[in-house]
C-alpha cells in the first residue's frame, strides 16, 4: 500500500509570516480527516501535496520518491483534489465532456475516458445526466459533477475540500457512500472537514491543525476524547462524543449506533 | 490587500485637504496659464505641485508617470524641432540634423503644459483616498450608482485576479498545461475563462440583491459618513485658489483692453 | 399583533412549469426564533427571499397570496422601503461586502447612508451593532481582510444598524467554521431576545434544536409542519422529508426515551443528558 511522508514541511507566502511550521507526517490507507479553524493552515497544506504551491522548505515523498518539485501536470495523475465550489472548475456545455476533461488530460484514451467518467457518474449518483448541462443543474448535483470530474481520473489519491458545505442529508449520506467506495477500491481519501458528526462518522483517522501545527493525530476516536486540546484548537467533539462526556463516560463514542448498543448493554447488566 | 489604486495612505496634511480643493487646484492649475498664455505660469504651478507632492511623501510615484509621458514628448520635441513649418532660427546643430528654435519653443510649450496637468492629476490621485473621491463626486450631483460603481472597481477587481487564481488551480489539478507555447495557452483558454465569466455572474446577481436590501435604490436622498470638513484653512486655501483664477481673469481682460 | 402574516403564499419562478412556493399560510410572533429546516429545493431559501420582497421585486415570475411585515403588504412596496423593516443575510458573506468601502465602520454605514440618516444618528447605530457582534475591534479594518465568521457577523451588523423588526437568515453559517458559526449563532440569539422576530434557514439540526422556538419544515415547497423543534423532530416519517433529527434525538429515538410530560423525544444535549440519567437512574426503557 501506498503512502505519502511529509518531513519537516515549511510554507509561507510572504517572510515573517508562516503558514506551516514543519509539518511530519505519514498518511497512509486509512480515510483521513484534516480539521482546525479556518486559517489553521489546512486549505494551504493540501495545495502542497497537490503541487500546486512549493515548500519552502522540506520534502513530500510518495512511496518513497520526492514529489514536492514535480509540476501539477505531472502529480494530476496521481493525486486528485475536489475544490470546494463547484462554478469554480465547470466549464463544458455536457456533463459527460465535464467529467472526461481530467481523465483525457492526464492521458487516458478516449475510450477509457468515457468508460471512467461513465463509471464516476455512476457512482456520485448522476447516472443518467450524461447529456444535460451542468449550469441547469442544482448546485448540490453540480457539486457532484465536479467530485466525479475527479473520481474519473481514477487517482491513487483522492482529496476533498469541504464536501459537505451547503449540502443536505440527502447529499451527505451520499458522500459518505462515495468515500467508503474509494476506501474498498484501495484509494487513500483525504478530506478537509468543518463538520465533526461527518468524520465522526466516516474517517478512521484525525489531524487537528492548530497554527500551522500538527496539534493532534490519531484514530478518531482518540482524537475526540482530547477535550482540552480540541478547545485550545477551537473546535469541540461531534454531537454524541458530547452526550458522552455530559454523562461522565469514560468510552467516547463517535456515531449514534454505538452510543445505544452501550447504553443498551449498561442496561441489561 | 492588493488594490489596483495608485493611492497609499499616508498621514500628511496634503493627504487630509478635502478633496474638492485639489479638484479645484487642478482647474486653478490648468486655466490660468491658458487664460494668461504665458509658459512662466505653467512652470510656476509645476514648480507648486512638486512642492505639495514633497509635502504629501508622493513625489517619488510620479516618476513612472512621468517617464511615460516623457518618451512621447521626447517625440514631440524632435518632430516639432526639426520639422515645424514656420522654423527659421537655428538653434542646435548636430551633424545633419538642425533643431530650430520656434520648434523647440513650442514643444517645450506642450512639455510644460502636459508635465503641469500630469502633476496637479498625481496630486489628487495620490493623495486621495478613492472612495472620499468618489463620494466628493456623488455629493456634488453624481449618481450614487455610478459613483457606487467607480469606487467599487477599486476592491472588486483584485478579489476577481483572485477568484482567476483558483480556477486556475482548480483546472491544472485537473491536469491542464497552462504554461507553454501558444497552443497550449489556447487551449487553456476555455477552460479558464468560462468559470470566470459563470462565477462573475453569480457574484454579481448575489451583490445584486446583498445592495438592494441595504437600500441601495431607495428614493432617500443619501446623506455621507463622512463629514466635509469646513476647517478655517480649507475655507482659506479655496478661497486663495478662486482669487488666483478671478486675479488671471482680471489680467487677461487687461491684455485685451491693452 | 403578530410581526408576520403569510397568506396562502404562492410562486412560480420564470420559465419554470412547478411552483417553488405552494400555498404557504402562517403567521410569527415579535422576538420569536424559527428554524427553517428541509432537504434542498424544497423552497427555503425562496421563502425567504419572498418575505424581504426580492420576489416579486427583484425576480419577476408568477405570484399569488400576501406577506404582510406588520400591516406593510410587502409586494406592493419596493426592496429599499421593505429593508427598513425585515433585513436578510446570505449564506456567502463575502458576496455580501459591498466593495465600495475600506473600513468595516464604513461598511456598516452603508445601508445607513441610504436611508439618509444624520451622521450623528448613523455612529451611534454603528458603534451599537458593532458592539452587539463583537466586532468593535476591528471596526478600521478593511473588510475582505476579515475572517469568515467576522466578516458574516459584519454582514448582520450592517442589517442590524439599519433597525430591522424582521431579521432573515439563509444559511449563514455553512461556510463558517465551527467556532464561526457558534458565533453567529449566539449573536442571532441575543437579537430575539431584543425583540427581532428570527428567521433561520440552517441544516445543522442541532443548533436548530438548541436555539429555535419553533421550526418549520419544508417540502417541496409546502410547509409540512410547523410547532416546536421537540414536536416536528419527533415525527416519525422525518427521513421522507429529506431531514436528519438531531443527533441526540437520534438516540433517545433508538433508546425509546420519551419526554413524559409532552411525548415527545429529547432534542438538545440537556434534555438527552436528563432524560439518559433518568433511565440509568431505574427510569423505563421499552425494551
Amino acid at each position: 500500500m501506498s503512502n505519502i511522508e511529509i518531513k519537516d514541511m515549511y510554507f509561507s507566502y510572504t517572510e515573517n509570516e508562516p503558514v506551516l511550521n514543519g509539518i511530519n507526517l505519514t498518511l497512509d490507507s486509512r480515510t483521513t480527516a484534516i480539521i482546525g479553524q479556518n486559517g489553521a493552515g489546512k486549505t494551504t497544506f493540501v495545495k502542497l501535496l497537490k503541487g500546486l504551491l512549493k515548500p519552502t522548505h522540506g520534502q513530500i515523498f510518495w512511496d518513497g520518491k520526492d514529489i514536492s518539485q514535480m509540476t501539477v501536470a505531472q502529480l494530476a495523475k496521481y493525486i486528485g483534489l475536489v475544490f470546494q465550489n463547484p462554478n469554480d472548475q465547470i466549464f463544458k456545455g455536457k456533463v459527460i465532456d465535464e467529467v472526461m476533461f481530467g481523465p483525457i488530460n492526464i492521458g487516458m484514451s478516449q475510450e477509457d475516458a468515457l468508460d471512467h467518467a461513465r463509471k464516476a457518474l455512476s457512482i456520485v449518483g448522476l447516472a443518467g445526466t450524461e447529456d444535460e448541462n451542468p449550469y441547469d443543474m442544482g448546485l448540490s448535483d453540480r457539486k457532484m459533477i465536479a467530485i466525479a470530474s475527479i473520481l474519473a481520473m481514477d487517482t491513487d489519491v483522492v482529496i476533498f475540500d469541504e464536501p459537505t458545505i451547503a449540502q443536505d442529508y440527502k447529499a451527505k449520506e451520499k458522500i459518505k457512500q462515495i468515500i467508503r467506495q474509494l476506501k474498498s477500491d484501495g484509494k487513500m481519501v483525504l478530506t478537509i472537514i468543518h463538520d465533526m458528526d461527518f468524520v465522526a462518522e466516516c474517517f478512521e483517522r484525525t489531524i487537528v491543525f492548530a497554527k500551522g501545527n500538527v496539534l493532534l493525530d490519531g484514530p478518531t476516536a482518540e482524537v475526540f476524547a482530547q477535550k482540552e486540546k480540541l478547545t485550545q484548537a477551537y473546535l469541540e467533539p461531534p454531537h454524541v462524543t458530547q452526550l458522552c462526556n455530559r454523562l461522565g463516560y469514560q468510552q467516547t463514542f463517535l456515531t449514534v449506533e454505538d452510543f445505544v448498543a452501550y447504553v443498551k448493554r449498561t442496561l441489561k447488566k | 490587500m492588493k488594490s489596483i489604486s495608485l493611492y497609499q495612505d499616508k498621514n500628511t496634511v496634503i493627504h487630509r485637504i478635502d478633496p474638492l480643493s485639489k479638484i479645484l487646484y487642478i482647474l486653478v492649475a490648468i486655466i490660468v496659464p491658458f487664460l494668461l498664455a504665458s509658459q512662466i505660469a505653467s512652470a510656476a504651478f509645476i514648480l507648486v505641485s512638486i512642492i505639495i507632492l514633497l509635502m504629501g511623501k508622493s513625489l517619488k510615484r510620479t516618476v513612472p508617470m512621468l517617464g511615460f509621458s516623457g518618451l512621447i514628448l521626447i517625440t514631440v520635441v524632435i518632430i516639432q524641432g526639426i520639422f515645424r513649418p514656420d522654423n527659421v532660427t537655428p538653434a542646435l546643430v548636430l551633424g545633419s540634423v538642425v533643431f530650430y528654435k520656434e520648434g523647440l519653443l513650442f514643444a517645450l510649450g506642450i512639455s510644460l503644459n502636459v508635465i503641469n496637468i500630469l502633476m496637479s492629476f498625481s496630486i489628487l490621485v495620490l493623495t486621495t483616498k478613492p472612495s472620499d473621491m468618489v463620494e466628493t463626486f456623488v455629493r456634488m450631483g453624481l449618481s450614487p450608482k455610478l459613483g457606487y460603481v467607480l469606487s467599487s472597481v477599486f476592491q472588486i477587481i483584485p478579489q476577481m485576479t483572485e477568484t482567476m487564481a483558483t480556477i486556475t488551480d482548480a483546472q491544472r489539478s485537473r491536469g491542464m498545461e497552462t504554461e507553454g507555447n501558444l497552443t497550449t495557452r489556447v487551449k487553456a483558454f476555455f477552460p479558464l475563462i468560462s468559470p470566470v465569466v459563470m462565477n462573475s455572474l453569480i457574484t454579481t446577481k448575489e451583490r445584486a440583491i446583498a445592495l438592494e436590501v441595504r437600500g441601495f435604490d431607495s428614493k432617500q436622498k443619501k446623506t455621507f459618513l463622512t463629514e466635509v470638513k469646513k476647517t478655517r484653512s480649507e475655507k482659506v486655501i479655496k478661497i486663495v485658489l478662486a482669487a488666483v483664477l478671478i486675479l488671471s481673469l482680471i489680467g487677461r481682460v487687461l491684455i485685451w483692453l491693452r | 399583533m403578530a410581526k408576520i402574516v403569510v397568506e396562502h403564499l404562492k410562486y412560480r419562478y420564470p420559465l419554470t412549469d412547478e411552483l417553488a412556493l405552494k400555498d404557504i399560510s402562517f403567521t410569527i410572533e415579535p422576538g420569536e426564533f424559527i428554524g427553517i429546516i428541509g432537504e434542498n429545493n424544497a423552497g427555503k431559501s425562496t421563502l425567504c427571499q419572498a418575505l424581504v420582497g426580492i420576489i416579486p421585486n427583484f425576480y419577476k415570475g408568477a405570484y399569488g397570496g400576501k406577506v404582510f411585515i406588520d400591516d406593510l403588504e410587502v409586494a406592493k412596496h419596493s426592496i429599499s422601503e421593505v429593508c427598513r423593516k425585515v433585513g436578510i443575510v446570505f449564506q456567502n458573506p463575502f458576496n455580501q461586502v459591498t466593495g465600495s468601502k475600506l473600513t468595516v465602520y464604513e461598511e456598516i454605514a452603508f445601508g445607513l447612508e441610504n436611508m439618509g440618516l444624520s451622521r450623528t444618528e448613523m455612529m451611534e447605530r454603528i458603534d451599537y451593532s458593532l458592539k452587539l457582534l463583537d466586532i468593535y475591534q476591528y471596526k478600521d479594518r478593511n473588510p475582505f481582510d476579515l475572517s469568515g465568521g467576522q466578516m458574516q457577523r459584519m454582514a448582520i451588523a450592517s442589517i442590524i444598524a439599519m433597525r430591522p423588526e424582521v431579521i432573515i437568515l439563509d444559511e449563514p453559517t455553512s461556510q463558517l467554521d465551527p467556532q464561526g458559526s457558534e458565533e453567529v449563532f449566539r449573536a442571532v440569539q441575543s437579537l430575539s431576545q431584543e425583540g427581532i422576530s428570527i428567521l433561520m434557514v440552517e441544516h445543522k439540526m442541532e443548533k436548530i434544536a438548541a436555539y429555535s422556538d419553533r421550526v418549520m419544515l419544508l417540502k417541496d415547497g409546502k410547509m409540512v409542519a410547523f410547532d416546536t423543534p421537540q414536536k416536528v423532530f419527533s415525527l416519525e416519517n422525518l427521513e421522507q422529508y429529506g431531514v436528519n433529527a438531531p443527533a441526540f434525538t437520534r438516540i433517545c429515538k433508538k433508546l425509546g426515551i420519551k419526554n413524559q410530560k409532552n411525548g415527545c423525544y429529547p432534542v438538545t444535549l440537556e434534555e438527552a443528558e436528563g432524560a439518559i440519567n433518568l433511565l440509568k437512574n431505574g427510569g423505563i426503557a421499552d425494551e
